[in-house]
């Protein structure tokens, strides 16, 4: 899986990191059970301080995507075959993405404009056989 | 010309082609340490400084070799030596000038205005980690035990003094410790540079943001190379200390020219290191297999000349790496802001400090 930061970017760098890996895992370049570099490994691969890895480990392992062992490492938990969500994690998600299209439609991007974009963005994930 | 005679007489013209040539095994987009966008890296300026530097390096090795060739049979073998620094440190600022001038240009025309600098990586470079090639290392332990059981072999029958390579003639009484010393260099240079390369291949691999699928595969190719072209000038130094050995132990005796003939396979290793080098550049830059393929680059590789002390030394606390790909010529370089490498450089100078100082303890 390749992994970018911007590290003088607007966006903290731990959630650069976060980010990167929920999009890897969409996409299926990181499926559940594949395994990711160590927070040490990952910190000396993008030249960044070990803390900043483990905050954006941290996040994704409360989101249930990551798993942390001390002997397996850190392993991608679900993707987009591991079956539904919890059904709050969709209440807290939908409200965050309510926020999104907002700023589009603040913004003035036709309705049309912000639903291509969409579709794009699902375009690109890997779902599971038999699902639109 | 005793060994040690060729060994100095090597070092001038081996340092003035490397020093020399060392722009063209180095990124494109690092040219003499000062990192430029992929679209600057054949810039007017980069171009000129490059050519000048060439011009004027060539001249300042070919005096180097003259003065050296004349200056040859005058004076102490130290001679040779001031020559060589001198030849480095003219080398080196005409490094520092060419720096400078592109530095200047760089910023004046701001290269990185608009680049969204990034950087990348390739997780599977842990997840799939390159192995090893312990097998390469086999040569090198090999000629250390020749050492052993020939040391061994001739030990009851060597003289009660014993004629030591370096020593002007001087004789030294036997004993366990003169008559192995040899094998405990051996021992202490494969430690060294297997420990090194070890290191090396913890430590982050060169990525390209522009491709880092390819310049992650390129970087795997280099480091397989770089390691056994290591392993084998290793195992040429043993077997070139081997050859001092046998002749400490009174096996052969060579005289005139022929008495360089330790040297010579150090000298074989160094020129196998330097070719391999030359082809496949620093980080793989000089391997096929690039530019422009593997998906759309999400951005430039970030401007860090500010951690680069005089575009040669590393030195950034907020790095956690301990080495990182050098900026100038093929090889690494430590990050000096880590404490470890302190830690490890200090090891690197004790262990042949504390054998001198048990050597003298013991009246070598």
């Amino acid at each position: 899986m390749l992994l970018s930061v911007e590290p003088d970017g607007p966006v903290p760098i731990y959630q650069q990191i976060r980010d990167r890996i929920v999009e890897a895992i969409a996409g299926g370049r990181q499926p559940a059970g594949s395994g990711l570099p160590s927070t040490r490994q990952l910190a000396v691969d993008l030249g960044v301080n070990f803390h900043t890895v483990n905050k954006g480990y941290d996040l994704l392992r409360q989101e249930g995507l990551l798993r942390i062992g001390r002997k397996s490492g850190a392993v991608v938990q679900r993707d987009a075959g591991s079956g539904p969500p919890r059904p709050d994690w969709a209440q807290d998600w939908a409200a965050r993405l309510q926020t999104l299209l907002a700023e589009a439609a603040a913004q003035g991007l036709p309705a049309e404009d912000i639903m291509r974009y969409c579709c794009e963005a699902i375009a690109a994930f890997a779902f599971p056989e038999g699902q639109p | 010309m005793s060994a040690s005679r060729l060994f100095a007489e090597v070092t001038v013209p081996f340092f003035a082609v490397t020093l020399c040539l060392a722009p063209a095994v180095t990124r494109p987009t690092l040219p003499f340490g000062v990192r430029v966008p992929p679209e600057r890296a054949s810039a007017t300026v980069i171009r000129h400084e490059r050519r000048i530097y060439y011009v004027r390096t060539a001249a300042i090795g070919a005096c180097c070799i003259v003065l050296a060739v004349l200056l040859q049979g005058y004076g102490s073998w130290w001679l040779t030596r001031i020559i060589l620094l001198l030849e480095v440190a003219a080398d080196l600022g005409c490094y520092w000038l060419a720096r400078r001038k592109i530095t200047a240009v760089k910023t004046a025309e701001d290269w990185y205005a608009g680049h969204r600098q990034i950087v990348a990586t390739d997780t599977s470079w842990r997840t799939d980690p390159p192995r090893f090639p312990v097998r390469w290392l086999i040569p090198a332990l090999i000629v250390i035990a020749v050492t052993i059981i020939v040391g061994a072999l001739r030990y009851p029958d060597l003289p009660a003094r014993l004629a030591l390579t370096g020593r002007g003639g001087r004789r030294v009484p036997r004993s366990v410790v003169t008559a192995f010393a040899v094998v405990a260099v051996q021992v202490y240079v494969t430690a060294l540079w297997t420990g090194m390369m070890l290191l090396v291949y913890r430590s982050r691999p060169d990525i390209e943001a522009a491709d880092p699928a390819a310049s992650t595969r390129r970087y795997r190719r280099f480091l397989a190379a770089c390691t056994r072209a290591v392993l084998t000038l290793l195992a040429l130094v043993n077997l070139s200390m081997l050859l001092v050995a046998l002749r400490n132990w009174q096996v052969y005796r060579l005289t005139g020219a022929a008495s360089a003939l330790p040297v010579l396979p150090f000298v074989v290793g160094l020129l196998v290191l330097a070719a391999v080098s030359f082809r496949v550049g620093q980080g793989g830059s000089r391997l096929p297999g690039g530019a422009g393929g593997h998906g759309a680059a999400a951005g430039t590789d970030r401007d860090d000349d500010r951690f680069w002390k005089a575009g040669l030394i590393y030195v950034n606390r907020d790095d956690p790496a301990l080495l990182v790909g050098s900026r100038f010529g093929v090889g690494w370089t430590f990050n000096l802001a880590n404490p470890t490498a302190w830690l490890v450089i200090a090891a690197i100078v004790a262990v042949p400090a504390g054998l001198t100082a048990i050597s003298v303890t013991v009246g070598l």
